[in-house]
């Protein structure tokens, strides 16, 4: 990205990195996965100040509790997703935000977000189109209620009227695409 | 092979990712990974494709956010020992001077609001000690102005008694050769042997500072002291005089200050009975 300058590692440098707690190990992971993990939470949390209080909680965590995180068990991303999107759904059933009667249904948010922000999505990825065409309306709408609004698979089998066992399966089935159309 | 594959397509790998399983299922699935490189395998693909897809959905934060939190992990570094090598130098290094500038303001203020305190006691305290100083002078005027009251108020009351006593003779003293202007009024009462001279109506030349009029009775031919008197012509009380029972008739003489034992008949101002 020619507007400025980022830092990036390789996954094994970036984890050497915050183990060793260097500075730059701060900097490098917010240039690599702040848009990536903003992008689950501001899903999740419509409100904008809300979110990117959610968002800078979610890297104290990651830099305090780094001690917690083994590569053996997976990839990086993967353990901070998670902590983002606990942390989001923490903050949107919390009675604090219930209060504020800030809280949208979930269902609606992702369509609301995505309309909100089309104009920022990456430029490299103008194949997006063809990624949402990949995958088939029943797959994508289980696969963003589980990993863009944080639902359980059995919150979303609830929703969505459907057995958990087909649950499983589309969403396997909506993964399996994924790798498809990455690889 | 037949049950990793199931295993594979029951769908739970996606689930651990997506991090929807119970403990047991985490562990389970932990053990399988590290028994079967195949399940392994079939994580870090299912891992690999869904950070894609949230990279592909991603959305830039505010710019200004980066600032900030990169500000929150530092503070965080600071809190937590991380910069452990550099925290070992004197940790408490900065707090010890700005416990000390905080005392030291607190101590300026107190003494500020001292000093302000000591001046204002102490100029309510002049005051105060002015006021008192300036009322005891006021009740010192008013109790000898009252003193002088009851006494003028004693002298009144016993002039009237002495007009309202019958037993009181009035006696004129008229002039006699060496002064013929001169008279004075006597007023004695055998009964109560009291001799009161009139001031107001007395008519004697003034009395220089030596000398003195002395008033004597002459009983029985014999001249008796009743004391001596000025000629004040502003006063316009009576005057008691020395006690005498008895008197033929009285006199004055001008006599040195302080009166003498026996009467310079030269110097008889007025005399009469």
């Amino acid at each position: 990205m020619a507007k400025k300058h980022k830092i990036s590692l390789s996954e094994e440098e970036l984890i050497r990195a915050l183990r060793n707690r260097e500075k730059i190990a701060a900097e490098a992971l917010y240039d690599m996965y702040s848009a990536s993990l903003y992008g689950v939470i501001s899903r999740i949390v419509v409100d904008t100040a809300i979110a990117e209080d959610v968002l800078q909680d979610t890297f104290v965590k990651i830099w305090n509790s780094f001690a917690g995180y083994s590569a053996e068990k997976g990839r990086l991303f993967t353990w901070m997703v998670n902590i983002a999107r606990n942390l989001a759904i923490d903050k949107i059933r919390s009675k604090d935000f219930k209060n504020q009667g800030k809280n949208q249904e979930l269902e609606n948010n992702v369509d609301f977000i995505d309309e909100q922000r089309n104009s920022v999505y990456k430029p490299e990825l103008l194949g997006l189109k063809d990624l949402v065409d990949t995958l088939k309306p029943e797959q994508k709408s289980i696969l963003d209620l589980v990993y863009f609004k944080g639902y359980t698979h059995v919150e979303a089998a609830d929703e969505l009227g459907v057995p958990l066992g087909t649950i499983k399966t589309r969403l396997r089935m909506a993964i399996v695409q994924l790798r498809k159309y990455f690889n | 092979m037949e049950d990793i594959k199931a295993y594979i397509e029951s769908g739970i790998l996606e689930l651990y990712v997506l991090g929807d399983v119970s403990h047991e299922e985490k562990l389970e699935v932990e053990a399988m990974a590290a028994k079967h490189p195949a399940i392994k395998a079939e994580l870090e693909a299912i891992e690999r494709s869904l950070q894609m897809y949230a990279e592909a959905n991603a959305v830039e934060p505010a710019e200004n956010l980066k600032g900030k939190i990169l500000n929150s992990l530092v503070t965080n570094l600071a809190d937590d020992r991380i910069f452990g090598v550099k925290q070992e130098d004197k940790p408490e290094a900065k707090i010890i001077p700005m416990q000390g500038d905080r005392r030291v303001t607190i101590y300026k203020y107190a003494f500020a609001a001292c000093f302000v305190l000591l001046i204002v006691s102490v100029v309510a305290l002049v005051n105060a000690y002015r006021q008192i100083d300036q009322s005891n002078n006021q009740i010192a005027a008013l109790q000898s102005q009252n003193q002088k009251i009851a006494n003028t108020v004693s002298l009144k009351d016993s002039e009237i008694g002495v007009l309202r006593d019958a037993s009181f003779k009035m006696m004129h003293l008229a002039g006699m050769k060496k002064s013929p202007a001169s008279a004075l009024t006597v007023a004695w009462s055998p009964v109560n042997k009291k001799v009161w001279i009139d001031m107001a109506t007395a008519k004697m030349p003034a009395n220089d500072k030596d000398h003195q009029y002395q008033l004597w009775a002459l009983v029985k031919g014999k001249p008796v002291d009743l004391g001596v008197f000025d000629a004040d012509t502003t006063s316009k009380d009576m005057k008691e005089m020395k006690s005498v029972e008895y008197a033929d008739a009285f006199a004055v003489t001008l006599e040195p200050r302080g009166g003498s034992p026996t009467p310079h008949l030269d110097d008889l101002m007025v005399m009469g009975k």
